[in-house]
């Protein structure tokens, strides 16, 4: 945690709030009139907090995410982020963290971690030096020079994590990133990420499909009902923090895994 | 050159791969030499007509003759140009156009049936028309190469439109990328390996259309040359004419070949 000087810890303040989603709905242009998609969302996230979204599969989890990274115009409803709209994607303010790992084959570890800045014309040094301390955050120093191909998934996204925080955005916004990883390799990523999550303070939102994911990551677990995605419940995962791997086995830990399984099970 | 590199034919090494790496160029090594061997013997002692072929020896050395003489010193002039010419015209032009029409559904839905029909129709018997417009000289050579040489980098193009993925996109404008910086960072470096394969390609076509052209009707080029050797039956020449096109057309591939190897290394 010696490498993150440069980044903006951000102490959470409970009174301020990163992203404020109200009445967001959404409805898409299907061959036979309009499919919908989200409907009535409202969320309210306080600035360095961990939120974690679960819900059945294409419930809309991941429009709702493209929509709070400006990638996606919802039909109705405002997204603020940091009390503005966010029309277009705006990585000062927001990182986005894709599913599969989504490197760039072409670029090294390395060069990878510097596209967001190099798409801003930053000197070559300044972008080197931000990049190594992002690779170093991540546990990747002297993984710079290899291909993605030549990294194992889990340090595949490892770098993609890199990558999102590069610009230190306040905001980091993870769309199921440890789904296409095996058990093992999950739980430590999960594990890993919150120690980068501590060490950054970012305000993370986070898409999952797993339960266990759901309730070690999460200060709060949103559950989504299915198509149209509507929020069914908010739970407070109030287990302390720094979280072991023991927790798992507590009693706490499963009535919340459970009480987010009856959730998810109960929604038609 | 294709003699000491292993991935010729496709050939995949495993088992202990110096052992049998070195056994696979030996035998390629000695199936040349026995090809040439035969050459040379078969027809200086007569078991076949050294009328029909002559020995390896006689051609060479009629090669050598020939690349002494300013009439073949023209036609390689005129064939070189030709060549070259052509492939200026449609690379740009056929890759210009395959992009653009892969870029849009509309245009794609239109276009891809009818391309894939006049794509197998064989170009050459368009040679009259071409004849007809642009006489025998210089410009029907061009313009019947280039056309059919547009057409094979026409249909790589939109191959190479739909390599690009949609995952590196999205992650390019979750960064703040402009349209141009997705073309140039996005697009082009994921449709490389296409395109370097397509630029290979579409040189044998370039040069077999230029042959063609010059071998139906025509005053002068290499083609035209091969084409006289052959109807006055100086074999001599005919097959030097035909190991100087060889070697030409190998090393022109194995040149961008080697550019493709290198982008192997992160070809997915």
């Amino acid at each position: 945690m010696q490498h993150v000087a440069n980044l903006n810890r951000r102490e959470p303040q409970p009174e301020e709030t990163a992203i404020e989603v109200s009445g967001l709905s959404h409805v898409y242009d299907g061959p036979d009139g309009g499919v919908p998609a989200l409907q009535d969302i409202n969320i309210s996230v306080g600035a360095g907090r961990f939120v974690v979204i679960v819900g059945p599969s294409g419930c809309g989890k991941t429009s709702l995410l493209m929509m709070l990274a400006g990638l996606r115009q919802q039909s109705a409803g405002t997204i603020t982020c940091y009390g503005k709209p966010i029309p277009d994607p705006d990585p000062k303010r927001v990182g986005v963290i894709f599913q599969e790992a989504s490197l760039f084959p072409w670029l090294t570890s390395m060069e990878n971690v510097e596209f967001p800045l190099s798409l801003r014309g930053d000197p070559k040094p300044e972008m080197r030096r931000r990049a190594e301390e992002m690779l170093t955050l991540v546990g990747l120093q002297g993984f710079g020079g290899r291909y993605p191909h030549e990294l194992s998934g889990g340090m595949k996204q490892r770098v993609s994590i890199a990558r999102g925080l590069v610009q230190d955005p306040p905001v980091l916004l993870m769309d199921e990133p440890f789904a296409a990883l095996d058990e093992q390799t999950r739980m430590t990523m999960g594990h890993e990420l919150l120690r980068i999550w501590n060490a950054t303070r970012k305000t993370v939102v986070f898409i999952t499909h797993s339960l266990t994911e759901a309730v070690y990551l999460a200060d709060e677990v949103l559950v989504m009902s299915a198509r149209p995605g509507r929020i069914v419940d908010r739970i407070p995962i109030t287990l302390p923090r720094p979280r072991t791997y023991e927790m798992m086995a507590t009693d706490v830990f499963g009535k919340l895994r459970d009480r987010i399984w009856q959730q998810i099970r109960q929604v038609p | 050159m294709w003699l000491w590199t292993p991935a010729f034919a496709g050939v995949t090494v495993r088992k202990s791969p110096a052992m049998t790496r070195t056994q696979i160029i030996l035998t390629r090594f000695a199936l040349l030499a026995l090809v040439l061997g035969l050459w040379q013997v078969l027809p200086s002692s007569n078991v076949i007509n050294p009328l029909l072929l002559p020995p390896l020896g006689d051609v060479l050395s009629m090669l050598g003759t020939l690349l002494g003489q300013p009439r073949v010193h023209e036609a390689i002039a005129t064939t070189a140009l030709e060549v070259l010419v052509a492939f200026v015209i449609a690379v740009p032009v056929g890759a210009t156009i395959g992009v653009i029409i892969a870029e849009s559904p509309y245009l794609t839905a239109v276009f891809k049936p009818i391309l894939f029909y006049v794509f197998a129709v064989p170009k050459s018997i368009f040679l009259p028309l071409f004849i007809l417009v642009f006489g025998i000289g210089f410009p029907q050579k061009v313009a019947y190469a280039a056309f059919t040489t547009g057409f094979v980098v026409l249909m790589s193009a939109m191959a190479a439109v739909e390599s690009v993925k949609a995952d590196h996109i999205l992650v390019a404008r979750s960064y703040g990328a402009t349209r141009g910086q997705i073309l140039t960072r996005i697009y082009i470096p994921s449709m490389m390996p296409i395109l370097l394969e397509t630029i290979r390609i579409a040189m044998i076509f370039n040069f077999t259309g230029v042959m063609i052209a010059e071998m139906y009707a025509s005053r002068t080029g290499i083609g035209h040359l091969i084409a006289g050797w052959g109807e006055n039956f100086q074999m001599q020449q005919l097959f030097a004419g035909v190991i100087l096109l060889a070697t030409t057309a190998i090393l022109f591939n194995e040149i961008i070949r080697y550019f493709e190897a290198r982008c192997s290394t992160w070809r997915t």
